[in-house]
């Protein structure tokens, strides 16, 4: 493997995450004790959880680290009978991808037509996510505040996993430092 | 033509030598010569052929738009075609030939062509395929005749992945008014993009000197600055060819496409040198004055020894002295008779170096066999005609420019004439686009750098949201760089227009005559602007002879729609990576282990059939269908679109978007739906299940999936509903599991009751299976009991993996999608959109029962009403063959009556359950009584059916409601 690849890609499907919807959604999470962001597009990052607002009144919430008791919680009780009428559960089977590395602006450059490169330089902790389309598939793109690297994760629907992922190793390994893949 | 000594700015590196081959003969360039720079430096004027009459052609524009210097390359055994030899830089080891030609460009043996003009008309094409009978014949000879390069039909796919690139301000061209705007829109931070299609930047700021450094000076430091600015990116080699809506503007760079989004945009492409029309003005050695700049200036090397200028304008002034400054010979010969300030100027600079000046003059023939060697023309002495005859080896044109404003027209810029420079300019311009330089009508160079930094200066306010930064500098014309009808007619023609299709001044005056006297009727009747330069020499040719033609303004008339591209791009460029979104269901790896073969279904693969060894396709395919109906069989349906409505009118919704009725519908129970669009069209059907009363799940077709639920949201938007809405196609996994054994499979999985009486046909339940949540729907697209089970993606290969072992005992089977096509087809359901066309509305597919007039509304109501009280277009009906009939129909054979086409059949196979061939058609109502039709299966070829009303098999449904053998 190449010690200093110009991508790095990472699957991050695995990690636990459920989504949710519907107008009585945002008080729902709070009252569990979710941190909830407050306008579209927008992520709160609280004890290691990331809760991303897609619209209005639709949530992704996702463990960043392994052992999210909190949300484990939250699944069991959208699922229950019991749960407010209001609230209605999203099935968030996606497949999940980080990149990262020097070569990431040149891979969206061939991947995307946003310009990543403004929201990279104003990311902050609670940096906003977009909704968008790459090489033809629906994303959601979370710009990932970090300094040493550009960096994002990236949700989409998993019957593109395979298309997705093989076509940025074609492409990665065109890049200058070429593509490594980290574990999960 | 020959190399000159080093120049200044010259592009060459005259270090590296680079050796190649013309038509078999090697030759010599330097590293940065461009093809047409290396063939002329070593004595070439003739480089090619011309497209109709295989006349000799040589260099025209040096600028990317000759239509007759372009090349075939072969190198390392590939083939390149239609290389434009005027910019490709010349490789070493290049084999070239010139393309459009029979036996070598020397001695083109379809030379002869030219005898026959006289029976090459304008319109030639039209009036040749006018005749159906010799429109074959026709075809055939045009087709061996014309195009240019040879296309390789091995060559290795190359590869062009397309580039996004951003930037708050794009300039497009960076000759002196482009350098200036760039400076100038960036002086506040804006990031800038400066692109130009050639190899350097500075534009004619560098090749047109006038014989002196002084502009060459001034671009070269403002090149320099730019290239200190951190905030201006320069792009070389990258032709801007389209412009679209919000600011993207498409450019074509050597090696792939980047689309750029910009937030404001200025066009200073300049202009495009126009040639004179007269006889022989093609010749090899007759060639554009910025053409032979360009040659001495970028690539030190001199078209002529002896020269005449051909000029109406101080450019051409301007070019005589650069070549009286590389020590050529040169004559000037003014078609005016009374100079502009700035030409006089230079006229008295020329006549201080003894050039001889000629005014008054009117072109008669350019002559020479294969290239000029004497120019005929009249010009005046004291008010006298007189003809003279020069002995020359160039003759530079400059008569005049047409504007490069290709990009303006597609960004919806209007234009007006402006007299003062024979020209259109801009007259409106889009918010956000800006124009500067050639382009708006200015030519002089310090007016281009002050119109260069005003169009800087707005997009800056542009940007800002502030009003323009004042009023545009006024650029008065002292001469006009362009003549009002440089056209000089030759009673023995010649005159050639368009270089790139051969057409001559006759030809358009011939098609005024015929009635084509619009610009744009012109154009396709005589395809003058369709060649390789598209139009860039010859439209304002065009429209100054149509307007004299016309006897009314050349303003009045509207120059061609320049439309995307403008400029040729390379076919693999366009085409990019070639990214084709494939979507995989979660058993894709199962069904590979179980070894399927694959077929597309919409953007999904999915298995056909498995193969077992030692069996046919046909065979497998049977006994996957004989499985289902004597056993049990598996089938991955993860494709079909998945989709939960919540909330309190989500019942209504499903009222609204489906035809059938669900306000009604019971908890736990499911029902079919069907969809029209808005004309009553059928688009979509699917399985709809009511899961608690405000929540629904219910299905599409794989095709429609996504489709459909960007139309779900926007009806829901529309009507304003409160109703959430959850696709679940790619998150959830689906497989049905059919055959008169699938209880006693299911049920060794699961608690939940499986009896006919607490799960009945149509039932939806939620449960476990396997240690999975599951939802089950009770469905029968197969026509055997069966169960539909949906879980999460996650949950989906333990699942499968254990119905394949329960079922192991009973002798479960996969199947594919065509057993399961045959299978529906036993039971006479139809599939959407195979079954039915683009037209079919609701009352021709014979399902009255899906669709519930009496509802209040539903999407297509309205025009099921209007069809209800019209005659029918066609009728779904099915048929059936005499058992062991040999040919068999396919799916589109025609259903013939009376010698006319009265349906076609959309849905056929082989039932080895009934053991004959079966199908389905939409025929023309009339048909619909009788009991045998015939269909068309070969030329000449019919076969007679049995008209049938489906289903084929288990008419009642005992099967699939789980009643056992029927």
């Amino acid at each position: 493997m190449n010690d200093r690849p110009g991508l790095r890609l990472r699957d991050l499907s695995r990690r636990a995450r459920f989504g949710c919807k519907g107008p009585g959604a945002e008080d729902w999470l709070s009252g569990l004790g979710f941190r909830v962001p407050g306008g579209s597009n927008a992520t709160a990052v609280e004890d290691r959880t990331l809760v991303a607002r897609l619209a209005t009144s639709e949530f992704l919430v996702e463990a960043l680290a392994p052992g999210a008791p909190q949300i484990q919680a939250a699944r069991a009780a959208l699922g229950a009978p019991n749960r407010p009428h209001s609230v209605y559960p999203v099935a968030r089977q996606d497949f999940v991808l980080d990149l990262r590395g020097p070569a990431t602006v040149a891979l969206l450059r061939q991947i995307c037509s946003v310009d990543f490169a403004p929201a990279w330089m104003n990311a902050g902790a609670d940096s906003g996510i977009v909704l968008t389309n790459m090489i033809g598939v629906g994303v959601v793109a979370w710009l990932k505040p970090d300094a040493r690297e550009p960096a994002l994760t990236l949700w989409l629907d998993p019957s593109y996993g395979h298309y997705f992922w093989s076509t940025l190793l074609e492409i990665g390994r065109e890049l200058e430092g070429g593509v490594a893949v980290d574990e999960p | 033509m020959k190399r000159l000594p080093p120049v200044a700015g010259e592009l060459i590196d005259r270090t590296r030598a680079v050796a190649f081959s013309f038509e078999g003969a090697s030759y010599q360039g330097y590293a940065g010569d461009t093809v047409s720079s290396a063939l002329a430096a070593n004595g070439l004027r003739l480089i090619g052929r011309s497209f109709k009459y295989h006349r000799p052609r040589g260099l025209l524009s040096a600028a990317n738009h000759d239509a007759n210097a372009i090349v075939q390359v072969r190198e390392d055994g590939r083939s390149l075609p239609n290389v434009r030899a005027d910019v490709a830089t010349v490789q070493p080891g290049w084999r070239m030939s010139a393309v459009n030609t029979l036996g070598g460009l020397a001695r083109d043996r379809l030379a002869v062509l030219e005898r026959f003009a006289a029976f090459l008309p304008v319109g030639f094409y039209y009036k040749a395929f006018g005749s159906k009978r010799l429109f074959p014949y026709w075809e055939r000879m045009f087709r061996w005749l014309t195009g240019l390069g040879t296309v390789d039909l091995t060559a290795p796919r190359r590869v062009s992945p397309k580039r996004y690139d951003f930037c708050d301000v794009l300039v497009v061209g960076a000759g002196p008014a482009g350098l200036a705007a760039a400076s100038a829109a960036s002086a506040r931070g804006a990031s800038v993009l400066l692109v130009d299609e050639n190899a350097a930047p500075g534009g004619s700021g560098c090749y047109a000197r006038g014989g002196s450094s002084s502009t060459f000076d001034r671009c070269t430091a403002l090149i320099a600055e730019i290239q200190r600015n951190p905030r201006i990116r320069l792009m070389l080699d990258a032709c801007a060819v389209g412009y679209y809506a919000d600011h993207w503007v498409a450019l074509a760079t050597p090696a792939y496409l980047v689309k750029v989004r910009a937030r404001s945009v200025i066009i200073t492409q300049g202009a495009f040198e126009q040639p004179a029309v007269f006889r022989g003005n093609d010749l090899p050695g007759v060639m554009l004055a910025s053409a032979g700049q360009r040659m001495l200036y970028r690539y030190a090397v001199g078209t002529a020894t002896q020269l005449a200028v051909l000029t109406s304008n101080a450019e051409g002034y301007a070019a005589a002295l650069d070549a009286a400054a590389h020590g050529i010979a040169v004559r000037v010969l003014d078609l005016r008779t009374e100079l502009g300030p700035a030409s006089e100027r230079q006229a008295q600079e020329l006549v201080a170096r003894g050039v001889t000046t000629y005014r008054g003059v009117r072109p008669i023939e350019a002559c020479g066999s294969g290239g000029l060697a004497s120019f005929l023309f009249q010009h005046e002495i004291s008010g006298q005609a007189r003809e003279e005859r020069l002995a020359l080896d160039g003759l530079w044109v400059s008569v005049g420019f047409a504007p490069a404003n290709g990009l303006l027209h597609q960004a919806g810029a209007r234009f007006r004439y402006e007299s003062s420079v024979e020209q259109f300019v801009p007259a409106e311009l889009p918010a956000g686009v800006y124009a500067a330089g050639k382009v708006n009508g200015v030519y002089g160079f310090e007016g281009r750098l002050e119109d260069g930094r005003y169009a800087g200066e707005c997009a800056r306010a542009y940007l800002a949201g502030r009003e323009r930064p004042g009023a545009p500098p006024v650029q008065p014309a002292a001469e006009s760089p362009t003549h009002a009808y440089p056209i000089f007619p030759h009673r023995r023609g010649k005159e050639f227009v368009d270089f790139d299709e051969d057409l001559q001044l006759r030809d358009f005056e011939n098609a005024c005559q015929e009635g084509f006297d619009s610009a744009e009727l012109l154009k396709r009747y005589s395809t003058f602007g369709m060649g390789p330069s598209q139009g860039k020499h010859s439209n304002m040719n065009v429209l100054r002879i149509l307007a004299a033609q016309l006897q009314v303004p050349i303003g009045s008339l509207a120059p061609p729609t320049a439309r995307p591209m403008f400029h040729p791009v390379p076919m693999a460029d366009l085409a990019g990576r070639g990214f084709t979104p494939e979507r995989r269901t979660p058993l894709d790896g199962e069904h590979v282990a179980l070894g399927t073969v694959w077929m597309p279904a919409g953007n999904w693969r999915r298995p056909e059939y498995y193969v077992r060894s030692g069996t046919s396709r046909e065979t497998a395919i049977a006994e996957e269908t004989e499985a289902v109906r004597r056993a049990v069989g598996l089938i991955d349906v993860g494709t079909l679109g998945k989709v939960e409505a919540h909330g309190p009118q989500a019942a209504e919704f499903l009222e609204r978007a489906y035809c059938g009725r669900y306000a009604n519908l019971k908890v736990g129970m499911t029902r079919y739906g069907l969809m029209l669009d808005e004309t009553g069209i059928v688009i979509d059907d699917g399985v709809i299940g009511r899961l608690a009363p405000e929540s629904f799940y219910f299905t599409t077709t794989t095709g429609n999936s996504a489709t459909l639920f960007r139309e779900f949201g926007r009806l829901a938007t529309w009507w304003g509903m409160s109703v959430g809405l959850v696709n679940l196609t790619g998150h959830y996994a689906a497989f049905n599991l059919a055959g008169p054994r699938s209880r006693e499979v299911l049920g060794s999985l699961t608690s939940l009751e499986l009896d006919a009486a607490a799960f009945p046909y149509l039932g939806i339940r939620e449960t476990v299976v396997a240690g999975a949540p599951c939802r089950i729907l009770r469905v029968g697209f197969v026509g055997e009991l069966g169960y539909e089970i949906h879980l999460p993606a996650e949950h989906a290969v333990s699942v499968w993996r254990a119905l394949l072992a329960a079922g192991a005992p009973h002798g479960i089977r996969p199947f594919g999608v065509e057993a399961q096509r045959l299978l529906r087809l036993e039971k006479g359901h139809i599939i959407v959109g195979q079954d039915t066309d683009g037209v079919t509305h609701a009352l021709e597919i014979d399902m009255p029962w899906a669709v519930k007039m009496d509802k209040p509304f539903f999407v297509g109501q309205r025009s099921l009403r209007v069809h209800e009280t019209r005659p029918l277009r066609q009728r779904l009906i099915g048929f059936r063959l005499p058992v062991g009939t040999p040919r068999r129909p396919r799916e589109g054979s025609l259903f013939i009556e009376e010698g006319r086409i009265a349906g076609r059949v959309t849905s056929v196979g082989l039932s080895p359950t009934l053991g004959r061939c079966i199908g389905l058609a939409l025929v023309e109502p009339a048909l619909v009584g009788r009991k045998t039709l015939s269909i068309r299966i070969a030329p000449g070829m019919q076969v007679e059916v049995e008209v049938v009303k489906p289903p084929f098999y288990d008419p009642e449904g005992h099967r699939q409601h789980g009643g056992g053998e029927s």
